[in-house]
């Protein structure tokens, strides 16, 4: 059952032609977590305020449930927001903080007393409860604002970049807590980062904007290994995907190798493709001892369990930056000459950034 | 690197470093001494000029000698009735006109803090009245809006069916205190702007998505955050209200009712009854009074000294 | 950030807006009616001035004429003007030229005890201006400094000192740390400092105290009527000389009275925005 729905929203600033939201349609289902995800300015921000009720609509509809909310106050909408700088009532103190908004609702004071500890608890905040947020650390701010969500029962939960301010040890911490959290208490999700990893690791759905317009939405896996064109192949991942312009004539070339196609998907590539730009992930690029790629090595980073060689090759008469992800020991030098070979996943993009197939390729 | 020296080893290093230390805080202090001499010139000398008139029986008209009597114009001050209702008066004509300023103010400010329609030029208007001489003000509402026969005021009350009221003659006190209000009023409102439009943007959104509705909003949220701002009012309304003379001057010219203690030193010193002695025993109680005030509000200063708090 | 930046509410009803603006414009103009009034009647003549309210006259020059011409004996308007508008700029200039070191001194490279010294600042206006003029009267008179422009020039530069530390101190402490420290490890002098970063920086907040200081020494009159009453007389005491106590004086007194108010409202309303920003930071840091 659909509890969100975007339907063609649109929001266009006062002053500005381009929509910084344009056309927006999705769905968000029954306990999902969604995550709006993307570079700055690409829109998710004002898409969340929209549904909060904060942005108005230029077009669209916005659904809350069957409800049609686009020109609903966001007190009547049902429904709960963690801001991103926390915005927490700054002479209220955590317990007043937590039961403001039961308050503004009627609930009867022990009741309010009563859920506030309960979600107190949850969050490990009882030893905190008559301070005043100015007495908290960034952490403790942060388990204030979402408990001042989670206290409420409402149809969604909007989360705007909450994890952004916290430090990045403590930010992987709670990422899992929060995931945690949001499938024991079963409410829709609609969460905005603009951290790829973080969208990967919590959705259950990730919905990928660029420029105010929606690129992809899908399971992370999804996502990860059928990218719908360029932007989400390169904004997904990290390191990026290697993405090679390999030109339009046949046969398709990655510096002096020939680029072959196999498997399901190689018919696609033909001709009125424009410009062909062939992307794979690091580790889907080896360094082997026979290789028909010549490259030479620029940097190594050793993590541990992986190294990612960072390698250069020339390609259509400049240096192109690739990086292949090598499993431990890997034995190389910056400088040194090295041989590639591509074994795995490669994605086709046309000249205007769609993708025509996956397939598996070899170069030659 | 060059070597390093240890100070102790070479002892000819130390001396020079304190005298570079006391160079460094007097050099810190010398952009401020011209203003801070010249500042306790111009106030300290009058005051202890002033502390030592009060212990003088001092009459400048006719010209009398000026002979030591200790606290004998204290002694009379406190007995003295006209100081009396000097002080009442004086309390009157601060307590109310910052009140009225400040209530006043807010509502201005909670009206002008939205967009609409020509809002710049309704507060352009709105801030006119402080720019204004302080006697103008006491002139022009005296002779144009109070006026027994040909006020605007009367000519209102008139129309409603009331009768006229010959305000500065009857009410002195309630009229300067009006007139007071409309002075003021505007500064109260430009701090409270000041104060509404600090609120952090994201709290009120807050407050918006948790269900709060607007007058909840104000009551809950913004008043705890204008507090600090109308305590800067308070503070600095009380200051400058405590010593009004110019309005009382051109409108009443004293009398029962509208001589508040300032007035009342002019009065007795150098307004007609040239008693220097008695009239500085007179400004010493005010100064004394006006320390205590201000240091009841240091509070409030060092609050303000110290910042925000940030949540 | 505050309400008046959001254009559009989400769900509010727009006749709620419509009504509180609305609201806003009659307050506005209720509050501003005597000002406006004022403004009206210096264009009457004394009969029409002088009755019952009434807007239909026939408009006039003539009272600007009664008001500005000189008599002799008498306070001339141009006199009076060219006194308050010498007093007012080289007081306010002094001002200036105290009050940016010693903000520099408070705010940029603080001296120790510089919230006590800030104290002692505002301190001097708790004594009553009508106090202190006694000892200042008989200084003035054995100086030979009454009925001169100089008496108002030092006192009014006392009166706005402290407001302007005030307020310039907080401007100062606004500019970002790094940049002094740049200038520092360039080999910036104070000189330097002040004039390729600080001044340019505060310029508003300069220009919002300075506003803020003609404000106060224009329309100030008890110590000019005290110490200069026959000569160096400035335009508020002029503005008295129009109540006459033989016949009507209101239309006359109002064109006074909008002559001598003119210079400080335009510089005000002209200068709203950055009085406005200047009060709100320079008083509530």
């Amino acid at each position: 059952m659909t509890v969100v729905k975007y339907d063609e929203a649109t929001r266009t600033y006062e002053g500005t032609d381009v929509a910084a939201v344009d056309s927006l349609n999705l769905d968000i289902g029954d306990g999902e977590l969604l995550v709006l995800v993307g570079p700055s300015g690409s829109g998710k921000s004002t898409a969340l305020r929209m549904l909060a009720g904060l942005e108005p609509l230029d077009g669209g509809t916005i659904y809350i449930g069957d409800r049609d909310v686009s020109n609903v106050r966001p007190r009547d909408r049902d429904i709960a927001m963690v801001f991103q700088n926390y915005a927490l009532y700054p002479q209220l103190s955590v317990a007043e903080n937590m039961g403001f908004a039961l308050k503004q609702q009627g609930v009867p004071k022990e009741e309010r007393i009563s859920r506030v500890r309960e979600t107190a608890r949850i969050l490990d905040l009882t030893p905190y409860l008559d301070r005043k947020p100015k007495h908290l650390s960034g952490g403790q701010r942060q388990r204030v604002a979402m408990g001042r969500a989670i206290v409420r029962q409402p149809a969604v939960y909007l989360m705007d970049e909450p994890l952004s301010n916290l430090d990045a040890k403590l930010r992987v911490q709670t990422r899992t807590e929060v995931v945690e959290l949001q499938n024991r208490l079963g409410v829709t999700t609609v969460y905005v980062t603009h951290d790829q990893v973080e969208a990967m690791t919590m959705g259950d759905r990730v919905a990928v904007l660029k420029d105010g317009v929606l690129q992809q939405v899908d399971a992370p896996g999804t996502l990860y290994h059928e990218p719908e064109n360029l932007f989400v192949a390169g904004f997904i991942g990290s390191p990026a995907m290697n993405l090679v312009d390999v030109g339009d004539a046949s046969p398709l070339k990655i510096g002096d190798s020939s680029l072959t196609f196999h498997g399901p998907g190689a018919s696609a590539v033909g001709n009125g493709a424009g410009r062909i730009t062939v992307g794979f992930r690091p580790e889907a690029l080896r360094v082997v001892n026979d290789g028909p790629l010549e490259a030479h090595i620029r940097t190594v980073e050793d993590l541990g369990p992986e190294v990612y060689v960072h390698v250069a090759i020339d390609h259509q008469s400049e240096s192109l930056p690739l990086v292949s992800k090598m499993p431990p020991p890997f034995e190389g030098n910056p400088g040194d000459s090295v041989r590639l070979q591509i074994i795995g996943a490669t994605h086709v993009f046309r000249g205007d950034g769609s993708r025509v197939a996956s397939t598996t390729a070899n170069l030659s | 690197m060059s070597t390093t020296i240890r100070p102790e080893i070479t002892p000819s290093i130390q001396p020079k470093v304190t005298r570079f230390q006391l160079s460094e805080s007097w050099r810190r202090r010398l952009p401020l001494l011209p203003a801070l001499l010249i500042m306790i010139v111009l106030t300290q000398v009058p005051f202890v000029m002033s502390i030592y008139y009060s212990f003088t029986d001092w009459k400048v008209v006719p010209p009398g000698p000026r002979n030591w009597v200790g606290l004998d114009n204290y002694d009379f001050l406190l007995h003295d009735h006209f100081f009396k209702d000097a002080t009442v008066t004086s309390l009157q004509l601060t307590v109310f006109p910052v009140l009225g300023a400040i209530l006043l103010g807010l509502g201005f400010a909670l009206l002008l803090d939205r967009k609409f329609f020509g809002q710049g030029l309704v507060r352009t208007l709105l801030i006119t009245p402080f720019l204004l001489m302080p006697v103008v003000v006491g002139l022009v509402w005296k002779n144009q809006m109070f006026h027994g026969l040909y006020g605007v005021l009367n000519w209102v009350i008139e129309k409603l069916g009331g009768t006229p009221v010959d305000w500065v003659s009857r009410h002195p006190t309630t009229s300067i205190i009006i007139v007071l209000i409309w002075q003021w009023t505007p500064f109260m409102m430009l701090i409270m702007l000041a104060g509404l439009q600090s609120q952090p943007a994201d709290v009120l959104e807050a407050a918006k998505v948790d269900g709060a509705k607007p007058w909840a909003i104000f009551r809950q949220l913004t008043l705890g955050h204008l507090r600090p701002y109308m305590e800067l009012g308070v503070l600095l309304g009380t200051i400058y209200l405590l010593q009004v003379y110019d309005q009382i001057a051109v409108m009443t010219g004293g009398g029962p009712g509208s001589t508040n203690v300032p007035y009342f030193v002019f009065q007795r010193s150098i307004g007609g009854g040239w008693e220097f002695g008695q009239a500085s025993s007179f400004s010493i109680v005010v100064v004394i009074a006006s320390i205590i005030i201000a240091t009841f509000s240091l509070r409030v200063l060092s609050g303000l000294l110290k910042g925000e708090e940030i949540a | 950030m505050s309400n008046a930046d959001v254009p559009v509410v989400v769900g509010e009803r727009k006749w709620v807006n419509h009504a509180l603006g609305f609201a806003a414009w009659v307050t506005g103009l209720i509050f501003f009616f005597p000002v406006f009034w004022m403004v009206l009647n210096s264009f009457k003549t004394e009969q029409d001035a002088n009755t019952a309210p009434k807007i239909n006259f026939t408009p006039t020059l003539d009272r600007y004429d009664d008001v500005t011409k000189s008599a002799s004996g008498l306070l001339s308007f141009g006199e009076a003007f060219t006194n308050s508008a010498v007093i007012v700029l080289i007081s306010t200039l002094i001002v200036l030229t105290l009050a940016i070191p010693a903000a520099y001194a408070l705010a940029i490279r603080p001296v120790h005890k510089w919230r006590d010294v800030l104290f002692f600042f505002i301190s001097t206006k708790f004594l009553p201006v009508v106090a202190s003029i006694l000892p200042i009267w008989i200084l003035a008179k054995n100086l030979n400094l009454l009925n001169s422009r100089n008496a108002l020039i030092i006192l009014y530069t006392g009166i706005n000192l402290p407001l302007a530390i005030w307020m310039l101190r907080s401007f100062f402490s606004e500019i970002p740390r790094e940049l002094i420290e740049a200038a520092e490890i360039d080999g910036a002098s104070l000189k330097g400092q002040l004039t390729s970063i600080i001044l340019p920086m505060a310029a508003p907040g300069i220009a919002a105290t300075a506003l803020l200081c003609v404000i106060f020494a224009w329309n100030e009159f008890f110590y000019a009527v005290q110490l200069n009453p026959v000569k160096g007389s400035t335009v508020p005491i002029w503005v008295t000389t129009n109540i006459s106590t033989r016949g009507d004086f209101l239309a006359k007194l109002s064109a006074a009275s909008v002559l001598a108010c003119i210079p400080v409202v335009l510089a005000g309303w002209i200068a709203q925005k950055r009085m406005i920003r200047g009060l709100a930071m320079g008083a509530i840091k």
